[in-house]
């Protein structure tokens, strides 16, 4: 197991090694650089020469790469060439914030998701199951940032329920802090349960089907005992892996959603320091969210593999 | 379900608190977020908005449009208009304490000129030969051209003087002499401003503290509005402006202003360098159209910078309706018979420009004029659009001074004119400096007026409108004017308990 | 010889309440320029903001225009985005998951390694940053949709290349010598199209979605393109006076996104039900 892991995490360095030049390559073919937006429509071409000398993109591409990634393993995340501050403690806040936004999200959509699949399970073909198809299908055929606008319109304009945006850090209380989450979480959650309520659903039922059940069942077990114990459990399997997929979909969700929101996490800023070419940030950005991905993707397998042995048909509960 | 059902009472739980204002705050909703605090070299409106609350300049501007003093109680200058002398205000504070002299106006200046810093400011300065101080009160500007109007240049944004020790740190701990002083920044976020008690107006602030939150999704600022998390939307959305005319917490408060938006064709580049292209594009648009689709109604049609307002507005020229027959008549004359195909650049980040660009676009096309419109980020617009595509839709904020409002733009040799449509007419270079020559009002009227008339004529670019400013207002907050300047005037406004 | 195929199921109501909305979509979509009633882009200032009536079914938006007409001529647009990212992650996700899952060893690990690369950033930021090299345009954007969704088609043709290459048949092939070429493509890949298809299908939907998302950021369709991402987009700021020009295209997309879905799971269900169900994979 140790050894995997080590395997893995190896890989995991190797593959964020690649991203950062894959994502530096792709930037010097921006068509403006930093240096524009800093100097402005009068600098003459020699002012901007001379800033483009100064920050250093004037060098040969590999020349940039390297000392960028020679400064960023020491642990110097370099500066915003636009804001001139450092991107370290930006970055880190905004990591902060998204890690909340998306954890709750998370948490939420796992535990909903599975309750939806298995109360579809159990009443399947009847009118729930259906219902609840529909609406889980409604959260994910409808792009988020439709949502996002509805629920802004309803329920922060006309009933006044939520505010509209932004953020407040715990310390604003956790009733204010909580309620500026619940807008931007419920959009995220809606759009991602349907994966993971369909997954549970289809896995509950054929679990539900199998010898290892009826056997429960025909030892007089009650059937709750005989769902939540021996069914769940079993059917729970695949939904993991989707679950840990589904992190890494949040990621992605939290670029429209916290635009939306206002939400000052790390989807707006990659949003940003694409638009304003500033490139030290974007490469720090997307590290750590290519680094966040690339870790659920790796807990998802080890829980997979560590949930396996334990789980076997027969096995006593 | 019943999970779902507990995350519903929980959330109808949670509802209903806004955060609380502290007492005296007042919190402004801004949407795009500051790239800048460094006031030299900020360039958007929403900085802008941040620079006038926490900076102050040699001169300002009332919401009259009239020039006052500020941080220099009075100037003068030499019968030839070239040297001008400003004597500075006794005792006025910095934020971190120390007394304003006539030096750090002096490093103020010659940083706006050095081109390393990058201040768009810098071409407004161009006629400066030398800044130097006379004494600890008093600064002297020798100039290279005489110049009537040299004094209201420094009510502008970027001109705000900054303290001569601090200019290093200016991007990360701001320190100006105006009522508010800056506290925290948080990017993307928010930006909170506390009352300066030593501010040189006894008094003011009536405030404890300034906002500023970015918001940038226009339905989440007019919520925030709505629903009390904010108290001022600077600039809100034109399309939401009628909905609140008879709102029961918010009003809107809107001025007109010079503020124009146009399309830019640039005068040396085919198609637009034949003057009857040109106005064959100038015959088709109905600018009165435009002023609704774009804003709502709220602006008003302009032959260029100068609004409908101004004193100096040509009012016999008329505003024809499109004449498509001429049109396309000129354009067969130019050699474009069937008309012809051009990509016009639009900013994403400005849904009314945007909106300006569609209506074009369906105008032009009854001449045969097609037009393919592309939405750009800013980041490419300096780079790669402004003086250099062949059309493209762009705005400016208003300028303290007709002049400097007209003459980079227009005359030959004018700063922003190269950025822009590279326009050449000698008829109006002469009358542009005419108009510098002369303080008598009424000349410079009829040299205005003739100005328009020429420009109608030649159309180095179609100006649509110039747009009136509103800012959503909640009604606890008193005091509140809305300026032609577009920056929000802060200091005499109070909340009501 | 192929395995042998499931018995054949009567259709079942997944499979024709997808064929039935998809096919109606489909073909509202390429006959649209001929059934719309009105022009799509064509400005009219006295009809501003009408809520939906006799002569504008849905209604018109904040120019004068037809929504119905646009939401029509948004329909081939939005089809067209789906259909030809998704064309070009088969393109070129088949023959590499094809490749990888049949020569194993390094030619397998280089190949899925670039994969993981491109898989290691969500998709929408991989979109934005390499849509923001160019001018946009909607071409542009579908091929980096198809673009950024390579990897997930190379998987599944991996893993479905691994499950069939040592089945007896095509050992029997090999033994006969038959080259690689005609292994890969004539004896594997005629098996291997069931699975991908399905898979397929669902990435159409994926793309549309992505596709709307990168046009509300601004890359994408541009405007006056009736696209619905760029209809939703353009239609928030009057969600309160005029709600019918965001939810017509929206609830478009949720049609044509069922659709699409009920008719990828019920040919799934049909072709194999032992096959592992894919939903949720990203």
């Amino acid at each position: 197991m140790a050894a995997y892991v080590a395997r893995r995490i190896v890989l995991i360095a190797l593959v964020l090694l690649a991203v950062s030049i894959l994502v530096f390559a792709i930037t010097t073919l921006l068509p403006a650089n930093v240096a524009y937006l800093i100097l402005g429509p009068f600098a003459p071409p020699e002012q901007v020469r001379a800033l483009e000398l100064k920050l250093g993109l004037t060098d040969p591409v590999w020349q940039q790469y390297l000392r960028w990634a020679s400064r960023f393993l020491s642990g110097d995340l370099g500066e915003s060439m636009l804001m001139n501050r450092p991107i370290a403690p930006m970055l880190m806040e905004a990591l902060g914030r998204s890690l909340v936004l998306t954890s709750v999200s998370f948490v939420l959509i796992a535990v909903i998701g599975v309750g939806l699949g298995v109360v579809a399970a159990l009443r399947h073909g009847r009118p729930l199951d259906h219902g609840v198809s529909v609406a889980t299908y409604l959260g994910i055929a409808v792009p988020e940032f439709f949502w996002a606008i509805v629920i802004i319109v309803i329920f922060a304009a006309w009933l006044g329920w939520l505010p509209a945006s932004g953020y407040e850090p715990l310390s604003a209380g956790f009733r204010i802090w909580a309620q500026h989450l619940i807008a931007p979480t419920i959009t995220l959650v809606f759009g991602h349960l349907a994966h993971v309520s369909r997954l549970t659903r289809s896995s509950m039922i054929e679990v539900m089907q199998s010898p290892y059940v009826t056997a429960a069942r025909a030892k007089g077990l009650p059937e709750r005992v005989v769902v939540l114990r021996h069914a769940l459990r079993n059917a729970l399997l695949p939904t993991i892996t989707v679950l840990a997929l589904d992190f890494g979909r949040l990621m992605g969700g939290i670029v429209v959603v916290e635009t939306i929101f206002a939400y000052p996490g790390l989807g707006r800023l990659v949003v940003f320091s694409i638009q304003n070419r500033d490139i030290p940030t974007l490469q720090a950005a997307i590290l750590v969210v290519a680094a966040i991905y690339a870790f659920a993707n790796l807990v998802a397998d080890l829980l997979y593999a560590w949930l396996n042995p334990k789980i076997r048909y027969g096995n006593a509960a | 379900m019943r999970k779902l059902l507990v995350l519903l009472t929980v959330g109808l739980s949670l509802a209903g608190a806004a955060p609380c204002a502290a007492q005296g705050v007042l919190r402004v909703a801004l949407g795009t977020t500051l790239s800048q605090l460094d006031p030299a070299k900020t360039t958007i409106g929403d900085e802008y908005v941040y620079v006038h609350l926490v900076f102050n300049g040699l001169s300002r501007i009332e919401s009259d449009m009239t020039v006052k003093p500020d941080l220099a109680e009075s100037w003068s200058a030499s019968e030839d208009l070239k040297t001008w002398t400003f004597k500075l205000r006794q005792g006025v504070k910095f934020h971190h304490g120390r007394v304003l002299d006539a030096e750090d106006v002096v490093a103020t200046m010659k940083r706006i000129l050095d081109p390393a810093t990058g201040s768009r400011a810098r071409t407004s300065l161009s006629m400066v030969d030398s800044v130097s101080m006379v004494d600890a009160q008093t600064v002297k500007f020798d100039l290279n051209i005489a110049y009537a109007g040299f004094a209201d240049i420094f009510a502008d944004r970027q001109l705000r003087i900054v303290p001569k020790d601090k200019l290093g740190e200016l991007s990360i701990h701001p320190v100006g002499t105006g009522p508010f002083m800056f506290k925290s920044w948080s990017p993307g976020d928010r930006l909170e401003l506390v009352k300066n008690p030593d501010y040189f107006e006894k008094g003011l602030p009536r405030l404890d503290g300034v906002m500023l939150r970015i918001v940038p999704e226009s339905a989440a600022r007019m919520a925030a509005l709505e629903s009390g998390a904010v108290d001022i939307v600077w600039s809100m959305p034109y399309e939401s402006v009628e909905k609140f005319k008879n709102h029961a917490a918010v009003r809107t408060d809107g001025v007109s202003t010079p503020t124009w938006d146009g399309v830019i064709l640039n005068n040396e580049r085919p198609p637009f360098n034949d003057v009857r292209v040109r106005q064959a594009l100038a015959l088709t648009i109905d600018k009165a159209a435009i002023v609704e689709l774009a804003l709502f109604g709220q602006g008003d049609p302009t032959f260029s910078p100068i609004p409908p307002s101004h004193p100096y507005f040509n009012k016999s020229l008329k505003f024809n309706p499109p004449d498509i027959a001429k049109a396309r008549k000129l354009l067969a004359d130019a050699g474009y018979p069937n008309g012809f195909d051009v990509p016009m650049q639009v900013p994403q980040e400005r849904e009314q420009r945007v909106r300006v660009g569609v209506a074009v676009r369906d105008m032009a096309r009854a001449a045969g004029i097609r037009i393919n419109v592309e939405r750009v980020p800013f980041a490419s617009y300096t780079a790669n659009v402004a003086g250099k595509a062949q059309m493209y839709v762009d705005g400016y904020f208003a300028r303290p001074t007709v002049d400097t409002a007209i003459h980079p733009f227009y005359h030959s040799s004018g700063s922003w004119n190269k950025q822009l449509w590279l326009y050449k007419d000698a008829r109006v270079d002469q009358l542009l400096d005419d108009a510098r020559k002369t303080n008598d009002e009424a000349a410079r009227k009829a040299i205005f007026e003739k100005f328009q008339t020429v420009v109608e004529e030649t159309v180095p670019g179609i100006i649509a409108y110039s747009a009136a400013h509103v800012n959503g207002v909640s009604k606890k907050v008193e005091g509140f004017r809305s300026t032609p300047m577009q920056w929000l005037e802060l200091k005499s406004v109070s909340l009501k308990p | 010889m192929p395995p042998d195929a499931a018995p054949r199921k009567t259709w079942s109501l997944q499979l024709k309440a997808g064929l039935a909305i998809t096919g109606a979509i489909v073909l509202l979509g390429l006959l649209a320029p001929w059934i719309a009633p009105h022009p799509w882009d064509t400005i009219s200032m006295r009809t501003r903001f009408l809520p939906p009536n006799p002569t504008y079914w849905l209604g018109t938006d904040e120019y004068g225009r037809d929504v119905l007409s646009r939401l029509l001529m948004g329909t081939r647009l939005s089809l067209a985005m789906g259909v030809s990212a998704t064309a070009v992650s088969l393109a070129i996700g088949v023959p590499v998951g094809l490749a990888a899952g049949y020569f194993r060893g390094w030619v397998d690990e280089v190949l899925m390694r670039g994969a993981d690369v491109l898989m290691a950033v969500p998709p929408i930021m991989l979109g934005l940053l390499v849509l923001a090299v160019t001018p946009p345009a909607l071409w542009k954007t579908a091929l980096a949709v198809g673009f950024v969704y390579i990897p997930q088609i190379a998987r599944l043709a991996r893993s479905v290349t691994l499950s069939l290459a040592n089945e007896d048949f095509i050992q029997a092939a090999r033994a006969r010598a038959e080259g690689t070429g005609y292994i890969l493509f004539r004896e594997i890949l005629p098996n291997a199209w069931p699975p991908l298809i399905v898979e397929a299908s669902l990435r159409v939907t994926y793309a549309i979605l992505l596709g709307s998302a990168l046009s509300f950021l601004g890359l994408g369709a541009q405007p006056p393109s009736s696209d619905w991402g760029l209809m939703i987009s353009e239609a928030r700021s009057f969600l309160d006076r005029a709600p019918w020009i965001a939810l017509a295209p929206g609830l478009a997309m949720c049609l044509l996104v069922i659709g699409i879905n009920l008719l990828g799971d019920g040919a799934r269900e049909r072709l194999d039900p032992r096959l592992k169900s894919r939903a949720g994979a990203a």
